[in-house]
């Protein structure tokens, strides 16, 4: 071994890192460095609960966000309203407009949005199931909370055609202006979209 | 507006460099191969984050070197330092030291217009390099006009990508159509616009650059004439075979018509040269006219190819330039020096990648 290359066992380690999202060779390098220095009982309980968290967590077989428990417990709580769906890309998202707390409705994680270019078809997305939670009969409005880049718009574009026959409300949330910010720092495509999308209000 | 100050790090063949420029006419005189055209190359790449001559990054790194670094100061009507670093691990563009986050913040720090042996593609090339020309003078002068051109282009990728999926998905197809609809309309309706302001630009920079007095029509030939999604629905069979796009204006054609007849075909190669000379007079008395200052001019050894009568023409928009306390840069080389520019002319002698200024 020479004395410019890592002992191998921190080698597949780093290797093992860097497939991580975000992290580069680098900074994945560093982290193994960092963990094989470390207190070894440390380094068992972060193994431990790492085995722990994939072991217990999986989508909600109802609305697809992580869960503990099947249904997930916003598909399980009773107070909430089964009239409304919000429909998301990802199980973050979930858990953003849950923070906001002004959504009283159910959820549906696509997980994901078409992408033709990156070979991401409807096949892909949670769309089979949303459709038969639809027709199940208590759904009145879907509301969808997509990107807005042109891959979220599309896919509004054809999840509002799809759903089109099912004698549902399908609206999407409003984009404009970020609230309390003034209008200097708004894009101009921005500004379009909240120009389109002006409502009236009552004097 | 003028460039204050230039620094240069490992870019192309100058390991360093840091010059201050008034503004005025500044002329680089040198031989071939000192990096004359590497100084317009960069003020070029300071104001658009493009080179003129299609270089990529790497290109432009000195030989053996990590990275490259183009420092300028850019004064209009505020004072903007920018700094562009760029090497395979990084890139860094900032603006008064910060971090730049969206391009259209950057863009318009410096305009330049830049004249160029490449200018003749734009008589001479396909209708793709005159698509560009229009998008470039759209995107400096129309806000929002490049984030809807990114957009459609995205489109039509991903729309592309949809037709090429078996068995096609109608619907899916659908999704995409609307965002390309949304998207392609604001560009159609901005190119409609600028046509017609562009077209006596152009024609009064011909008709002062050619002694015949020959005219020059520009004619904006969108592919799609009324309703681009009922263009697209015409085309459904068709694109079902091609698998692809075939109608939209990524494909619009700007037709430059030379006393009444396409130039690409009818125009001799002196023609030619004049056509794409008044096409760039154009650009930069639009970006003018639209900003109320005059862009810098970076002029790269064109005067040698133009004859007597033809620089004559070029000379009062060089002489305007200067005289709203804009900016030029001109390369030449001893031989095709342009004598009849002898007043008030700031000289520069080119050597070796370094700059040494010339006592007038």
């Amino acid at each position: 071994m020479g004395m410019t290359s890592l002992p191998e066992p921190v080698e597949r380690l780093a290797a093992a890192l860097g497939r991580l999202p975000g992290l580069g060779p680098r900074s994945a390098e560093r982290l193994a460095l960092h963990l094989v220095q470390s207190d070894a009982s440390q380094v068992r309980s972060l193994a431990q609960c790492l085995l722990d968290a994939r072991d217990t967590i999986a989508p909600c077989s109802v609305c697809g966000a992580l869960t503990q428990s099947q249904p997930c417990a916003l598909c399980a709580d009773p107070g909430r309203d089964d009239t409304l769906i919000c429909v998301v890309e990802s199980a973050l998202d979930v858990l953003r407009i849950h923070k906001a707390g002004v959504f009283h409705g159910r959820f549906h994680v696509l997980g994901g949005r078409l992408s033709p270019v990156s070979g991401v078809g409807p096949e892909d997305l949670r769309l089979d199931e949303l459709e038969g939670r639809v027709r199940g009969g208590a759904v009145r409005e879907v509301i969808l909370a997509l990107a807005t880049d042109v891959e979220g718009d599309a896919t509004c574009h054809y999840l509002a055609r799809r759903l089109a026959g099912a004698g549902i409300k399908v609206s999407r949330i409003a984009h404009g202006l970020p609230a309390g910010s003034g209008l200097e720092f708004a894009d101009e495509l921005t500004l379009a979209h909240a120009i389109e999308g002006r409502r009236e209000i009552c004097g | 507006m003028h460039l204050a100050r230039l620094r240069l790090r490992d870019f192309r063949n100058y390991a360093r460099l840091d010059a201050e420029f008034a503004p005025g006419f500044h002329v680089l005189l040198g031989r071939n191969a000192q990096g004359k055209t590497n100084l317009l190359e960069a003020i070029y790449l300071a104001a658009t984050l493009r080179s003129f001559r299609g270089a990529g990054g790497h290109q432009l790194i000195r030989h053996g070197q990590q990275g490259y670094f183009i420092g300028a100061r850019a004064v209009g009507q505020a004072t903007r330092e920018i700094g562009i670093y760029w090497s395979a691990a990084e890139r860094r563009l900032t603006l008064d030291r910060q971090k730049v986050r969206r391009l259209a913040d950057y863009l318009g720090t410096l305009r330049a217009v830049v004249f160029c042996a490449e200018d003749l593609q734009l008589v001479k090339g396909t209708a793709r390099v005159r698509r560009r020309f229009m998008d470039l003078l759209l995107a400096q002068t129309q806000p929002g006009y490049l984030a809807w051109l990114l957009r459609y282009l995205q489109a039509v990728r991903s729309r592309n990508a949809v037709l090429k999926r078996m068995p096609l998905d109608e619907a899916l197809l659908e999704g995409f159509t609307d965002e390309l609809v949304r998207a392609g309309e604001p560009i159609i309706a901005a190119r409609q616009r600028l046509v017609p302001q562009l077209a006596p630009l152009a024609q009064s920079a011909c008709q002062s650059i050619s002694s015949a007095g020959e005219t020059l029509e520009l004619s904006y030939q969108p592919q799609v004439r009324g309703e681009l999604r009922a263009a697209l629905e015409a085309q459904r069979a068709r694109e079902r075979v091609r698998r692809a796009t075939l109608v939209g204006p990524h494909l619009d054609e700007l037709m430059l018509l030379l006393q009444g007849r396409p130039a690409a075909t009818f125009a001799s190669e002196g023609q030619k040269r004049t056509l794409a000379l008044a096409l760039k007079m154009a650009q930069a008395e639009f970006l003018t006219g639209a900003h109320g200052v005059p862009p810098i001019l970076l002029i790269d050894d064109v005067m040698g190819e133009l004859d007597q009568s033809r620089r004559a023409g070029l000379l009062p928009l060089l002489e305007r330039a200067q005289h709203a306390r804009g900016q030029v840069f001109m390369t030449c080389t001893e031989e095709s020096w342009p004598r009849e520019l002898g007043r008030a002319l700031l000289r520069w002698e080119v050597a070796e990648g370094a700059l040494k200024a010339v006592p007038a």
